[in-house]
């Protein structure tokens, strides 16, 4: 599974990095996504699977390893 | 079916009746507005979430002829909507890209210890001065504005002009004078505050944003001040109902009480359930059709007015079963209490953890608290467009 974000589309909620801690943080500059591990394993576990749900502006996504 | 919107509740816990009904029979239905204009309510969770994700269909800028409202006071207060909640992209963005950092996460939490200090603070004033005290005097409206005068960057003291300007916004009953009075009187307030700020900078959002964006020429002060006078608004209004009606789920619910005091790791949960629950903003978003569009088999015209309703998606048994009950232990993270989409609550991480906070200091500081008068002499805001309460007598 490999994690990328758009930030062309992030509207700086902070959903990601508050059900992915681990996975996402946010640039201190300008608020905006920042991804701090695009192989975070397991979807559930991790918390990706809830972000990418919950991210407001779509901005998230998962692939599954090809 | 169509009936003149908005409606009234028959409980004052649950939306009106009518969108339970509406509902179950489709994903949106038409209602009548103020003016005889037609407009759609959208009451199920996935349509609301769609729409509000569909910027290509469906327009949220407020400035225009066709945008729907539930008062006639609010048909000019949009009209003037200079601030990115009442524009499109890529406008939107850029606005609100400018503010971003100062509601990120980590920068809420750094907040956490300090409300807490002012929590316990109110508390105890509140407990000196007692019992019996009203708890929205006492904490829901003053912790609020005290988190937001200090992050923000405006005098404390100002907090009940603050206050009187978002009520003209939201309530039901204001005349289109007073609401545009109120709104220009908020924006010129902050206009004035931009200026002191700029002579006299301090640690605080007003002095961070003219350093970053204003003096580099990214954003005017006359744009600012329309986005600041937003922020104070929603910081002051939205947070004051939640505690009020967090308060009251727990003061009419002793198990629930007794389990969250056991187990204070649950507050986050809880206050998830209370937002879901409560959802207090009843008639945003606000969408404006840009083509024919349609859903559910039914067909929204081009130029139509929708209304996403929160409270109504938010108790969808398709996506929360059970949904009129308050569950702490269900999943809930799916809530739209701060909407969805590109304009989704820019405030929303400051709102939890003030609730968070505040319910866990209620919890530990005043486990005897209770209702002081029947639940029938609670006044329960139906003159407003945010839902809460106007008052809370407790005892201990």
């Amino acid at each position: 599974m490999k994690v990328s974000i758009d930030r062309t589309r992030c509207v700086g909620a902070g959903q990601c990095v508050r059900v992915a801690p681990a996975v996402f943080d946010q640039d201190e500059k300008d608020g905006l996504v920042v991804l701090i591990n695009a192989r975070p394993g397991d979807l559930g576990a991790s918390g990706v699977g809830k972000a990418a749900l919950l991210c407001p502006a779509q901005a998230i996504r998962v692939e599954p390893d090809a | 079916m169509s009936a003149t919107f908005p409606f009234l509740r028959a409980c004052p816990f649950d939306p009106p009746p009518q969108y339970a009904v509406a509902r179950a029979a489709a994903p949106l239905f038409a209602v009548t507005l103020w003016n005889g204009r037609r407009a759609w309510v959208v009451t199920r969770h996935a349509e609301v979430r769609a729409i509000l994700m569909d910027d290509k269909r469906f327009s949220g800028r407020m400035a225009q002829p066709d945008f729907p409202t539930v008062t006639e006071a609010r048909v000019t207060v949009d009209r003037n909507e200079r601030a990115f909640v009442g524009m499109d992209n890529p406008e939107h963005d850029r606005y609100r890209r400018f503010f971003t950092r100062e509601f990120s996460v980590r920068r809420m939490q750094a907040l956490i210890p300090r409300m807490e200090t002012l929590a316990n603070e109110l508390i105890d004033e509140m407990f000196a001065a007692g019992p019996p005290a009203d708890l929205v005097a006492s904490l829901a409206v003053r912790y609020p504005s005290l988190v937001m005068s200090e992050l923000f960057g405006s005098p404390y003291e100002d907090h009940t002009f603050i206050i009187r300007c978002a009520v003209a916004r939201h309530g039901l009953t204001q005349t289109p004078g007073e609401a545009e009075t109120r709104a220009r009187e908020l924006a010129a307030y902050v206009r004035r505050l931009i200026a002191a700020k700029e002579a006299s900078p301090g640690d605080d959002m007003v002095s961070r944003v003219i350093a970053e964006h204003v003096l580099p020429g990214h954003l005017s002060r006359d744009d600012f001040a329309e986005i600041g006078a937003m922020i104070l608004r929603a910081g002051h209004d939205t947070t004051t109902n939640m505690i009020g009606m967090g308060a009251l789920l727990l003061l009419r619910d002793a198990g629930l009480r007794a389990a969250l005091a056991a187990q204070p790791e649950k507050v986050e949960a809880a206050v998830e359930e209370f937002l879901r629950y409560v959802s207090p903003v009843q008639f945003s978003p606000r969408r404006v059709a840009l083509e024919d569009v349609e859903i559910g088999g039914m067909l929204v015209k081009k130029g139509e007015g929708l209304f996403m309703s929160l409270p109504a998606a938010n108790r969808d048994e398709r996506v929360f079963a059970d949904a009129d009950r308050v569950d702490i232990g269900r999943d809930n993270s799916e809530h739209l209490a701060f909407g969805y989409g590109i304009h989704q609550c820019l405030g929303q991480m400051l709102a939890r953890y003030e609730l968070q906070v505040m319910v866990r200091a209620l919890l530990a500081r005043l486990p005897g608290l209770r209702l002081a008068v029947p639940l029938e002499q609670v006044r329960f805001k139906d003159d407003m467009q945010i839902y809460g309460i106007h008052n809370l007598p407790v005892a201990w």
